[in-house]
């Protein structure tokens, strides 16, 4: 059964800050990988409300369990115990069509390693999601070469991921993630490979999408720049959130914030 | 924006499905083409060893006919001398069966002067060729008189072909119609007679070739069984991760699997047609080299070869599907961030 919003707000009262809508909440979200007698705590417990129109940054040491905490609320993964809303509905309860639409239309993934399809050229990467969603192959390539021109790679339509440099594969990643127009942006290091330059530009088009959009952005990062330009900052250690903070009251320069 | 609801995915057509099957087999011309040879190098050997059977069992057959008429003949020959230009007569008692047609086409072949014909008249020789007759007319200016078929014609009895044929071999093709004398004269059959351990050892013989042939096949479906599958397997394998992040983006799993459908489809078709003709060929030309074009082209049939062909077919296409959708469907199946990973 699932849990309608008045059950919800019963259960947990919507979030405070500014009033704002919660999009996604992670409720003592768990996830143990087991491989063989192995067993890996990658996320001890993480409750957080992420607020509708947030940009909102993930800090950690490697193996702290970004990307895994970025499986749990993007719908990709099962927690191994915890719940996770999106728009106030527990996802575990949601049909394998209902996800499919979720990871379609509602969030836009830039993972860590791209995943782009090798054999595809940048622009069919693009076009791959609006095709899911059921545009028609011209209305498609229409939009993949605007959404390539936003993220300055409109001269490289035709080119496979393997011919593209690293920077450029992750505009591409960046540009597929925002193929149907979502209302979430899940990014992975989204600028890990960008130059100083374009790495702002990034910035800049997150920041107009949030502006503009009100779309939510949930970037993992290390980069200094988009910090400093979010509204929020989490700090995740091994597993769990350590600290929370807006970035003006965080001292930068002073090196502690790592 | 509002709050939003969470909608169902739509479901898109199947000719979607078929436009990434169609670019995907472009795309990886060179995998497709690989995984193809995998399909059809099994189904041409699958193809080649039925037919090798077949060829095989009919060289046999085609080989012993041979040295039974090869009998009969010179049989013929030691009582009347040369058949060419020679006249001989007929007594069709029912229909004939393939070493009598063969007889009377060797006839033709060592240039007899024609038949008297009593019985019903094989339409396959010349008008004039064969002269009918009637039962009790048989005989009369030929050089031998031979019985064919087993049965009873009324109005025919031996006296009176004896008679006819005064004192000219008659002799019968079956040997139940053999008589040990009559009128002071004994009518031959040119039939082989079997002797007890002569028809064991040739049971015995036909019974183990008939186990090596379903020995054979078995192995040769088990070979081709597993090459279909590890060329299929192999192809959807490493494109775990594509199924993942197509997953990832919002394919349904039927999507993914309506895609691999098609694809092992149309592999499948495709490698098992070229690998049954390839396969045939292949066979028909090794043995065409050991045994002569002309026995080859006699012991082949058309309906056995069609039946191997629609069952080679089958077989590939139904292996191909299976090894194809069945791990494309466990890996549709999965959460998309483990079948990112997922090595299976
Ligand atoms: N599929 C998996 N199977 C087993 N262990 C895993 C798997 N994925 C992640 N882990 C483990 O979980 C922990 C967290 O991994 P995760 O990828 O979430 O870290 P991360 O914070 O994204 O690191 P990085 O900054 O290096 O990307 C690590 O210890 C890792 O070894
Ligand atoms: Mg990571």
């Amino acid at each position: 059964m699932r849990v309608n919003k008045a059950q919800f707000e019963a259960m947990f009262p919507p979030g405070t800050e500014g009033g704002r809508r919660t999009i996604i909440r992670a409720v003592d979200v768990k996830k143990v990988y087991r491989m063989g007698a192995i067993e890996t705590q990658a996320l001890r417990g993480v409750t957080v409300d992420i607020y509708e129109g947030e940009y909102l940054s993930i800090m950690g040491p490697s193996g702290s369990g970004k990307s895994t905490l970025f499986n749990m609320i993007g719908g990709l993964a099962k927690p191994t115990a915890g719940k996770v809303y999106i728009d106030q509905v527990d996802i575990a309860q949601l049909d394998h069509n209902e996800l499919a639409w979720l990871r379609c239309r509602k969030i836009g993934y830039v993972f860590q390693t791209y995943n782009l399809i090798r054999v595809m050229t940048c622009l069919e990467n693009v076009m791959l999601p609006m095709s899911f969603a059921g545009l028609d192959s011209e209305e498609a390539r229409e939009k993949a070469m605007y959404i390539l021109k936003l993220v300055g790679l409109a001269h490289r339509p035709l080119h496979k991921p393997g011919e593209l440099s690293g920077g450029q594969q992750q505009r591409c990643a960046l540009a597929r993630a925002l193929a149907n127009s979502p209302d979430i942006v899940l990014a992975d290091e989204p600028t890990a490979n960008l130059d100083q330059h374009t790495g702002e530009e990034m910035i800049e088009l997150f920041a107009t999408l949030r502006d503009e959009l009100g779309v939510t952005i949930i970037s993992a990062t290390h980069d200094l720049k988009m910090l400093k330009r979010s509204d929020r900052i989490l700090w995740i250690e091994d597993g769990q959130i350590v600290r929370a903070a807006h970035p003006k009251d965080v001292d930068f320069s002073s090196g502690d914030f790592h | 924006m509002t709050a939003s609801v969470i909608r169902k995915q739509v479901r898109l057509p199947v000719s979607v499905a078929f436009g990434v099957v169609m670019q995907g087999i472009r795309i990886r011309l060179g995998r497709s083409i690989v995984t193809l040879m995998g399909v059809m190098l099994g189904i041409a050997f699958l193809m080649s060893i039925l037919t090798g059977q077949t060829v095989r069992q009919g060289v046999g057959r085609e080989t012993a006919a041979r040295i039974e008429l090869g009998r009969m003949m010179s049989f013929l020959t030691a009582e009347i001398g040369p058949v060419s230009e020679r006249t001989l007569g007929v007594v069709a008692v029912g229909p004939l069966n393939d070493p009598e047609r063969r007889l009377v086409a060797r006839l033709r072949e060592l240039g007899a002067a024609g038949l008297q014909w009593s019985g019903a008249v094989p339409a396959e020789y010349p008008a004039g060729w064969i002269k009918p007759v009637a039962a009790g007319e048989v005989g009369v200016g030929t050089a031998a008189v031979l019985v064919m078929g087993e049965g009873r014609v009324p109005g025919l009895d031996w006296g009176t072909v004896m008679t006819n044929a005064a004192e000219k071999v008659v002799a019968t093709t079956r040997k139940a119609l053999a008589v040990p004398a009559a009128g002071g004269m004994a009518v031959t059959s040119l039939e082989r007679e079997w002797q007890p351990d002569e028809v064991e050892a040739r049971e015995l013989g036909a019974r183990r070739l008939a186990f090596r042939t379903i020995w054979i096949i078995v192995i040769s479906l088990l070979v081709t069984v597993i090459g279909i599958a590890n060329a299929m397997l192999m192809s959807v394998t490493e494109r775990f991760r594509e199924i993942g992040t197509m997953k990832c983006l919002g394919a349904l799993s039927a999507f993914i699997r309506q895609v691999f459908f098609i694809e092992a489809s149309l592999l499948g078709v495709t490698g098992s047609v070229v690998g049954c003709l390839v396969g045939y060929g292949f066979a028909v030309l090794a043995y065409s080299l050991t045994y002569g074009f002309d026995l080859v082209g006699a012991a082949l049939s058309m309906p056995q070869m069609a039946m191997h062909m629609l069952l080679c077919t089958v077989a590939g296409v139904v292996l191909s599907v299976v090894a194809a959708i069945y791990p494309a469907g466990v890996a549709s199946r999965m959460m998309p961030a483990d079948a990112l990973r997922s090595t299976v």
